[in-house]
């Protein structure tokens, strides 16, 4: 079964639904619509991150650089004010960004530890330098995206990136498939290694793999997801900057990731709602919310280790113990 | 009935900083017998078998598989080669399945490792051949249970059946017995005695009365440094070991 | 570049360096013996801009600032570690990772609603605003040289404590083999304390000295932060040595590109460390 654990199921089944079913309930206010397609499209991203974090072992502190890179690759490649096919750059967005990934990886694996955290974040701190500096890519202001991309399958267009409840969609549906890919991933015969790299490194070199591939291969492909997230999050506002790359989006992420329960995958998308639900309602209380979400985090990794799912995880199988 | 040579060490050297843990060692590891390694502690003998297995690279000197000097290739290679090893203290995937244990062995030479959409338990071959290799080791009523959950001197059985399952040629078995009661102990030298007939076998043991009953061909090593290689009863019976020997209180024999 | 520039530049590369190496030092410290990866370890040297800024706001003398800044951050030093810190030692590199982003956050919550964020400055004390000749025509301000010398002592003072008092001693067990400590009897967790508060005062006393040189603005607990990263990546965690060869390259290696390559002069430490990396993984003197 692809999804092995109850509260896994029961989350799935009430959480999706519900998602298709808001747009109805939302339908005079876009800002919640909004809101929301921001939350799916970060969901995605720190999906890819608890997949490298919590799946793979891999501590990274600078996948923002990928979040960042969807966008400016994006901007980089298309024509200003002409509607390009968004599939079709959506295949080049990641293709890109998996060779950047290769790239960045190829050094970064080769170390491991503390020393793996501070090289991917001084990666990330050089994009983000590259993009700051940069005339030609707005400086500190970022790009502007002028023209949305048509969405035309073999001429037949289904859906339009302009109007939010279609877009809302589109991140709904990506969602979805990312948490279905990595289950199925996590499943494979790929995951078994996956699996037993994380557990036993060691172990696993004396049967005879090569882990550094197996590592390269999913810091790749949890990166062109990354960047897949970091490209909807473009579109829909229709802007990049520099703030994507941000140590601190790097940061964020792994805080929602841990929030949800790391590795457990769809952690990742109660982690991102219950953060920026509680960012949203902190910041319209005080001004200096920042205060309350450093003190909820240290105590997070004090008292909450296990995360949402986790605790969920836990209460279910309590109630099934009576 | 000469066997074939399969692993050779050639003037094997290995110094930490100026700690000499190896010196100048050549022997050579015969199929079909089971190569037993002695020694008092901080003998060099566990750095032999991590040399052996590659995980640490000679200072100086040779390894040679088949006759071919394997001394530079990567670590994940000699296990390619055929030569498996299992560890000192208990190595294996704790959180898994004894079956998942096994699996994560056989899945390498059955293929498939890159594949992100088949799922893993499709294969009805591969669960096969890691059960077979369970029930080598006489753990096949644990297949489904977690391997953190059987007992010590199953999961040292355990690891020797992740071994076997990788299809080696060479085993290479640092102390298997260490920490287990005289009934356990009893089954692992029962099933070295059977596998001893089908693979190259080197066993650094401290159970005097196990390395005895089992060895074809015996070292003694002392200080990083060679001391004897014959038979049981050559070794047994040559002055200079018991001279080794003398004053080691714990090694009684 | 002429050699009057190119003095100059020399001169700002090692007194940058030295800088860096101040604040590089106590967190490579604090990893060597602790094995802490302390996130907030720039944060501090936020902190102690802002208490200089404030103190000397408050009293007018530079240096009673500084001192009662280096005490509040050894005090701070203190309770994060008895309240905090203490928590992380037998937990891995995430926990730790976390929990001191979350620090950060706090610090950075903290600073906002002390201080605001509107960017400050403090006057370069009055005994050192003067000005010396250089080569010439260009000269050089006293401050900054005072900074270099001041970073220098500091450095041969480390150098003293680690190599020939007992608490140096202590320290380098520490970091080769933290069993044999526990077992000498030693009692560890003061050790630890000891460690970490020295560690965040290195780097709020940095915060004290570059003050009068630099803009205090929120974030720049973080940038520097980064690039101490940097330092301690090249020169090899938990190196004390390292962090200095380390500092002083990238200190170098930044002020000489912002003036031959300034179109990629915050990414050339970057480039740089990569490429160090690619021949020594682990950095230059690892241990």
């Amino acid at each position: 079964m692809l999804l092995n654990k109850r509260a896994e199921r029961l989350f799935v089944w009430i959480f999706f639904p519900l998602a298709l079913l808001m747009p109805m309930f939302l339908e005079q206010n876009e800002y919640y619509v909004n809101k929301l397609t921001t939350i799916m499209i970060l969901s995605i991203f720190v999906m890819s991150l608890d997949y490298l974090v919590g799946k793979c072992g891999l501590i990274t502190l600078g996948h923002a650089m990928f979040y960042g890179l969807g966008g400016y690759i994006f901007v980089m490649i298309a024509p200003e004010y002409e509607a390009v096919n968004f599939w079709i750059y959506t295949f080049y967005i990641c293709a890109i960004s998996a060779t950047v990934a290769f790239v960045i990886g190829f050094l970064v694996l080769r170390t491991n530890g503390i020393y793996m955290i501070m090289i991917t974040l001084a990666f990330a701190q050089m994009t983000f330098y590259y993009f700051s500096d940069s005339i030609d890519f707005g400086g500190t202001d970022g790009v502007f995206v002028y023209v949305k991309p048509e969405t035309s399958i073999f001429g037949l267009s289904l859906f339009d990136l302009d109007n939010p409840t279609h877009f809302y969609y589109l991140c709904l549906f990506s969602l979805f498939n990312t948490l279905l890919f990595f289950k199925v991933l996590i499943r494979s015969r790929f995951g078994r290694l996956v699996d037993a790299i994380h557990e036993n490194p060691g172990r696993t070199v004396a049967l005879g793999y090569n882990i550094f591939i197996y590592r390269l291969v999913s810091y790749v492909v949890a990166s062109a997801l990354g960047a897949y997230a970091g490209y909807l999050f473009t579109l829909q506002y229709g802007f990049v900057n520099p703030s994507m790359l941000s140590w601190t989006t790097s940061g964020t992420a792994l805080v929602m990731s841990i929030l949800g329960g790391m590795g457990s995958i769809y952690g990742a998308i109660l982690g991102t709602l219950v953060y920026e639900g509680l960012h949203y309602s902190l910041e319209h209380l005080t001004e200096h919310w920042l205060l309350f979400m450093g003190g909820l985090i240290i105590l997070m990794v004090m008292v909450f280790k296990k995360g949402i799912a986790g605790f969920l995880e836990d209460l279910l199988e309590k109630r099934d113990g009576k | 009935m000469e066997n074939n040579v399969i692993l050779e060490t050639e003037g094997l050297c290995k110094y930490w900083g100026g700690l000499k843990a190896l010196d100048d060692l050549s022997l050579a590891f015969h199929d079909n017998q089971l190569h037993g390694i002695v020694g008092p502690n901080g003998a060099g003998k566990s750095t032999l078998l991590n040399m052996l297995c590659g995980h640490y690279k000679p200072t100086s000197g040779k390894i040679l598989h088949r006759g071919e000097s394997i001394s530079s290739i990567k670590p994940y290679e000699f296990a390619r080669r055929g030569i498996g090893r299992s560890f000192q203290k208990t190595n294996i995937y704790s959180n898994s399945t004894c079956l998942e244990n096994c699996s994560v062995a056989v899945q390498r030479l059955m293929g498939g490792s890159f594949n992100f959409f088949r799922s893993r338990y499709s294969q009805k071959m591969l669960d096969e051949i890691a059960t077979q290799a369970l029930e080598k080791v006489g753990l096949g009523q644990r297949r489904d249970h977690i391997a953190s959950q059987i007992s010590y001197g199953e999961q040292r059985q355990l690891e020797i059946a992740m071994v076997l399952a990788t299809s080696p040629e060479v085993l290479l078995l640092d102390e298997p017995m260490a920490g287990m009661g005289h009934e356990e102990s009893q089954l692992i030298i029962d099933l070295l005695s059977r596998l001893k007939k089908e693979y190259c076998i080197v066993l650094v043991e401290h159970d005097m009365d196990a390395i005895f009953e089992l060895s074809d061909q015996l070292t003694v090593m002392v200080d990083g440094q060679h001391l004897v290689t014959g038979s049981v009863d050559e070794v047994r019976d040559d002055p200079r070991v018991k001279e080794a020997y003398l004053g080691q209180g714990d090694e009684v024999y | 570049m002429d050699s009057t520039l190119f003095i100059v530049q020399l001169i700002n590369g090692l007194q940058y360096g030295l800088l860096l190496f101040l604040i590089a030092s106590g967190l490579t410290l604090v990893f060597g013996v602790m094995g802490i990866l302390n996130l907030a370890h720039g944060s501090m040297f936020m902190v102690g801009a802002y208490l200089a800024w404030y103190f000397v706001q408050q009293t007018g003398s530079f240096a009673f600032s500084a001192v009662i800044s280096a005490v509040i951050a050894l005090l701070i030093g203190f309770l994060v570690e008895r309240t905090l810190i203490r928590q992380l030692y037998r937990r891995n590199h995430l926990d730790q990772v976390l929990l001191t982003i979350g620090m950060i956050f706090v610090f950075n919550a903290l600073q906002g609603l002390l201080w605001g964020n509107d960017p400050l400055g403090v006057d370069v004390p009055q005994a050192l605003s003067a000005s010396i000749p250089l080569a010439g025509i260009i000269e050089y301000p006293v401050y900054r040289i005072f900074v270099a010398v001041f970073c220098v002592v500091v450095a041969g003072v480390m150098y003293y404590v680690i190599s020939k008092t007992r608490l140096g001693m202590l320290i380098r067990a520490g970091e080769s083999n933290r069993e044999m400590v526990e077992c000498l009897g030693i009692d560890i967790s003061r050790l630890y304390t000891i460690v970490f508060a020295i560690g965040v005062m290195l780097s709020a006393v940095a915060g004290v000295v570059a003050a009068p040189i630099s803009s205090i603005v929120p974030g720049m607990g973080e940038h520097i932060l980064i690039t101490c990263f940097v330092v301690v990546v090249i020169g090899g965690m938990g190196s004390i040595k390292g962090a200095f060869i380390g500092a002083l390259m990238v200190g170098l290696v930044d002020t000489f590109a912002s003036v031959l390559v300034p179109e990629l002069s915050s990414m050339m430490i970057y480039i740089f460390m990569a490429f160090i990396l690619l021949l020594k993984p682990q950095g230059l003197f690892s241990s």
